[in-house]
């Protein structure tokens, strides 16, 4: 495979600050960028972290940033290519990674990364997802214009969540009676048939 | 029970409630005042414009030549309008397992309206029309918007920002609901997998419910 990092000057840079950090330390804070590295636009760590990792890892803050920044694209890049470990270790190396250093970036791409790399397809672009499906069955016994009845009834409650919608679900809710419903499940299995013959 | 009413009800039905129930309505007891003065021909227009509106059609036009044409005061005709809106309503609200015709005719009987009327009223409540009456009726109930168009389409993500294969499909969905409103959303495979479960769900238990419902909840 190609390189997926180039060696430019901030990443030597940064690979002379990586190779300072004590390798127990540098294996917790690479588990922890790469289990946040599907999260859009949140950062790894809040600004009280970061001082404490400044001590921690007796780096300046410039230092740290540029420690954390290289860490995520490295992260982003083995993702994006969705590497193998061994072919990650050769990139890592390449770049003047001590080999302490590299394994430790080995070992939590083995762990997490099948996970984060999952995470990361199943979140597909949409302004607005399904996330959460209720109903409810009723069985009609009667109305203003009609006594007696015993007609089955149910209400879908389909909750759909807007990408910035933040925590409300919005519902829409779907009456259906028994033929309304088997036309419906119908479709469903159409979309089904469409969906295996992809694999 | 109001005793104001308690006449028409008292020697032949006292120990029997008919379909309108103890206390007749006061729009067919003005009616059945009112139809003696009423010609057969008559009679059937206005019946057939009654069903028509029942049926939720609209019945100005028909209602006006009615009026124009009948000899009947406007006041008197809208009494006897009523009257058969509100009867003809009160006989379909029951399954005909539950109101046999002799039944009704004999009900209306006991009203004082003629046979002819009642052969008509009857043909309305028990003949071929009682199906489509029905379902008006069931369609004229309150419900929650239904499903009235369904669209939909799987699309497969190739590759994104953060993927150079993703190969990830996924299911947009376009719902057009009765009240006019459409929700557009896309599906991520597990939740589809998820709808489809329960749709199957709600099925069964529909059936379940069926069953069960003939079998014991016996009118």
């Amino acid at each position: 495979m190609a390189s997926i990092i180039k060696e430019t000057q901030s990443i030597k840079e940064a690979v002379t600050y990586i190779n300072t950090i004590d390798v127990n330390k540098l294996s917790r804070l690479l588990s922890r960028i790469l289990q946040k590295l599907h999260l859009k636009g949140e950062r790894s760590f809040s600004e009280e972290e970061e001082e404490k990792l400044q001590s921690a890892l007796s780096l300046e803050k410039h230092a740290l940033h540029l420690v954390l920044e290289t860490i995520s694209f490295i992260l982003e890049q083995a993702v994006y290519h969705n590497v193998k470990v061994a072919s990650l270790k050769q990139q890592l190396e390449n770049i003047h990674l001590t080999p302490d250093k590299a394994e430790a970036f080995c070992q939590v791409w083995t762990t997490t990364g099948p996970d984060v790399i999952e995470k990361i397809r199943q979140g597909i672009f949409a302004p607005k997802k399904l996330e959460h499906i209720g109903w409810q069955l009723n069985l009609q016994m009667g109305q203003s214009t009609q006594a007696k009845l015993k007609a089955p009834h149910t209400v879908l409650d389909l909750g759909v969540r807007e990408e910035d919608g933040g925590e409300s679900l919005q519902h829409v809710f779907v009456g259906f009676n028994h033929q309304e419903l088997l036309e419906f499940y119908n479709k469903l299995e159409m979309i089904q048939a469409q969906l295996d013959s992809l694999t | 029970m109001s005793s104001s009413h308690s006449k028409t009800s008292s020697s032949v039905m006292s120990d029997h409630i008919g379909f309108l129930g103890g206390r007749i309505p006061t729009e067919i007891e003005i009616m059945s005042k009112h139809l003696k003065d009423l010609d057969k021909e008559s009679f059937r227009k206005m019946l057939k414009v009654v069903v028509n509106g029942i049926e939720g059609k609209n019945c100005n036009e028909a209602m006006k030549s009615i009026a124009e044409s009948s000899a009947l005061s406007e006041e008197k005709l809208s009494h006897v309008v009523a009257g058969m809106y509100v009867l003809l309503k009160e006989a379909l609200r029951l399954p005909v397992s539950s109101l046999k015709q002799e039944a009704f005719k004999e009900d209306l009987r006991e009203l004082r309206i003629s046979e002819d009327f009642i052969t008509d009223f009857a043909s309305v409540v028990f003949g071929n029309r009682r199906t489509t009456l029905e379902t008006a009726a069931i369609q004229q109930g309150p419900r929650l918007p239904g499903l009235e168009e369904f669209r939909w389409r799987v699309d497969v993500a190739i590759s994104t920002s953060s993927l150079a294969r993703a190969l990830q499909p996924s299911i947009l969905m376009q719902m057009k609901l009765s009240d006019g409103n459409i929700h557009r959303f896309e599906v991520p495979v597990s939740k589809f997998q998820e709808l489809r479960y329960n749709v199957a769900l709600i099925l069964k238990e529909m059936n379940d419910l069926e069953k069960r419902s003939i079998l014991k909840i016996q009118d």
